[in-house]
């Protein structure tokens, strides 16, 4: 049985996890390629337009997938800790795509909440129960996939090049190189490397967000407010690039939260929609590397 | 300490009668205007939705006014309006106003009985009068909220049937008017009763079929009427008959039985087949009324939300499901602070045309093309 994966959304944090699980219990997994305009397309047509970018790259993936598996793994993410969740598109998504893409194959679209181990393991025989009934090999490829996902490392950490930045934003921007135009490459071509939140300790990101009169209920806020300040106290990086795409709602409670911390820091926000002009996001990718390097003293060739 | 409050629809008038029972000095928000919009606007950060635009724009007017208590209703997630509290305390701090007090009143069942019980004692403690009183200002207040989403609702039926045209339009501005001048909670109660009885007796014509639509949608641009440019009022110079289930005082209510899962069964049981999980904010409550609306006897429904509000991005993209399975026609409206009213009447008045010639085909039963066309003009000319 062909069990497509979309490679959107959380697929580039979770995709060990997924394709392990679903590959130990027997499927054969189709992923989508990376994201191309081809996909884009499709997505913009398909999606509601007032959709967020990424939601609709989903979507793009999602209608590549759809003639080419016999069903598809649709991950709802409610939330991946207590009392938290991720957005609330992410509750909706099958909504969205079974609404707005005609003919899809069979979707695995068991909600996913493992904010405790039971609650995952449900998801785990369920989501088995499409292609085997034994119940020991769904729960030995959760381990495995438990275990391989644990292994797994994503996140930037350059070294070596004169000037760092700290590139916070949510996965499916920073990874995603289509949509963000190779934003590494870019910054790695102008001397700059590049730390994610990733790499930030994981007990100071939380001491921060601790510290706010209300603690972000979306995981991922927390992540990149605190990552953010995490930077801006310890001088990890020369500055912070927030990588964001148009009318993304955690975003903008995020970026002006983490505005009120920085003081005198250099912060950019760079916004991704499906009309971003790659000249003008150069232009400002540079006068920011600019900038950077004269506050640090490098390179005082301006003539 | 002077409290004051966002202004949204009839819960202001709540807030009023409680500080007028509980004898605590406050500021009323005015009427939300464009200046409102505008400074809120300008504060806030550019991607937010309307309603917090709103709420900063009101906040800043009533700390010009001499408030220095700010009480704002809190919720915790997955909606982006748990998170107003955290950036109006920041933005307000950047404005310079800094010896300001906000009351949050977050979910207890979020943040433990006992913070919430604290909290709201803050409020309390002001006010001289005795604890029984204190429950009973609570119930009046809430009395008041009940009242008003009734008579607003009746008017709002019963503007399709006047025989007076623009009646009902006229007597509910001239309530809501008097009552934002009531002086205190007996007044206001008085007031409430009158109007009741008058759209009791108001004469009508039942003989009538007006247009009837459902508002739906996202929960705070439907019960603010400046946030919507007064969709309902202006259905009402349309002669059409509209129906919200969403008020302040089904919020209320809502909030106290969602412990014991008795909230809205019948909207949720509605939803479940398009929307078996909640997905925050009002998005489940838009999509059961949608599939509800038809068996209420109406003609189709507009549902409105800010720009980007995430839950009703969602309900939008089910919407055309609905309207195919159950052939009612569902209109959506964006608002945020540029919207323009020209084009937004347009198309309100394009779907109630299209609604209307719906209708009268149904009626005769025949192909629509082989009668003559008379199209009713549904502009204000009476």
């Amino acid at each position: 049985m062909n069990i497509g994966v979309p490679r959107g959304l959380l697929y580039s944090k979770y995709h060990v996890f997924a394709e392990t699980f679903l590959e130990e219990i027997g499927a054969k997994i189709v992923v989508s390629p990376a994201t191309n305009k081809l996909i884009l397309d499709e997505g913009v047509r398909y999606c509601v337009d007032d959709a967020c970018l990424p939601m609709k790259v989903f979507h793009g993936h999602v209608s590549w997938l759809k003639d080419r598996c016999d069903a598809m793994l649709v991950p709802r993410f409610i939330g991946i800790k207590e009392k938290e969740y991720i957005c609330p598109m992410f509750c909706g998504s099958i909504e969205m795509v079974s609404n707005n893409i005609p003919q899809l194959p069979c979707l695995i679209d068991t909600p996913i909440c493992s904010t405790q181990n039971y609650k995952l393991s449900q998801w785990a025989k369920k989501t088995g129960s499409v292609l085997t009934k034994d119940e020991n090999k769904i729960m030995a490829a959760l381990d495995k996939a438990l275990q391989r996902h644990g292994n797994s490392k994503t996140g930037f950490n350059d070294e070596g090049y004169p000037l760092k930045i700290g590139l916070i934003g949510h996965a499916y921007n920073i990874y995603d190189k289509f949509i963000n135009m190779d934003l590494k490459k870019k910054l790695n071509g102008l001397g700059i490397g590049i730390i994610t939140s990733e790499y930030i300790n994981g007990a100071d990101i939380a001491d921060e967000a601790g510290k706010l009169f209300k603690k972000p209920f979306w995981t991922f806020a927390q992540e990149y407010y605190g990552a953010a300040v995490c930077i801006i106290k310890t001088k990890k990086a020369d500055g912070i690039i927030y990588l964001s795409s148009f009318s993304c709602g955690i975003d903008s409670v995020v970026i002006e939260l983490i505005k009120s911390e920085t003081g005198d820091f250099p912060f950019m926000v760079l916004k991704l929609d499906e009309h971003t002009g790659e000249a003008g996001f150069d232009t400002r990718i540079e006068a920011f590397a600019d900038m950077l390097k004269r506050r640090c003293g490098i390179g005082h060739n301006l003539s | 300490m002077v409290i004051t409050f966002p202004n949204m629809g009839n819960v202001a008038l709540a807030m009023q009668t409680l500080c007028q029972s509980l004898k605590i000095p406050y500021v009323l928000p005015g009427r939300n205007n464009k200046a409102t919009l505008q400074i809120g606007s300008y504060y806030s950060p550019e991607e937010i939705c309307l309603p917090f635009k709103l709420v900063l724009g009101n906040f800043i007017q009533s700390i010009e006014k001499g408030a220095d208590t700010l009480l704002i209703t809190g919720s915790c997630g997955p909606c982006r309006f748990g998170e107003y509290c955290e950036l109006l305390m920041k933005i307000l701090s950047k404005l310079g106003y800094n010896n300001l007090d906000f009351i949050v009143a977050d979910l207890s069942s979020e943040i433990g009985i006992k913070e919430f019980m604290r909290r709201m004692s803050r409020i309390s403690a002001a006010s001289p009068i005795s604890r029984s009183d204190k429950i009973k200002a609570l119930y009046t207040a809430f009395k008041v909220v009940e009242l008003c989403d009734k008579i607003d609702a009746m008017a709002y039926h019963l503007a399709g049937y006047e025989t007076n045209k623009g009646e009902c339009k006229q007597v509910l501005n001239e309530y809501k008017t008097k009552a934002f001048e009531c002086k205190n909670p007996e007044e206001m109660m008085r007031l409430l009763d009158f109007y009741k009885k008058y759209f009791e007796n108001i004469s009508t014509n039942n003989n009538k079929d007006p247009l009837k639509i459902s508002i739906i949608g996202e929960i705070f641009t439907i019960i603010e009427p400046f946030s919507n440019f007064y969709i309902e009022e202006k259905l009402m110079d349309y002669g059409v008959s509209t129906r919200r289930t969403l008020s302040p005082s089904w919020w209320v209510k809502n909030l106290i039985l969602k412990p014991i899962k008795m909230d809205s069964k019948d909207i949720n049981r509605a939803a479940g087949e398009y929307m078996p999980y909640a997905v925050g904010g009002h998005g489940r409550e838009c999509v059961g009324e949608a599939v509800l609306a038809k068996g209420y006897g109406m003609d189709g429904a507009i549902q409105i939300y800010p720009l980007g509000c995430m839950p009703e991005v969602i309900a939008k993209s089910i919407l055309p499901a609905i309207q195919r399975d159950k052939d009612f026609p569902i209109m959506t409206l964006i608002v945020d602070e540029v919207a323009g009213e020209a084009g937004y009447i347009t198309r309100v008045e394009a779907f109630l045309d299209m609604l209307q010639s719906k209708k009268r085909h149904l009626k005769v039963q025949e192909p629509l093309v082989s009668r003559p066309v008379t199209v009713r003009c549904l502009g204000n000319h009476n």
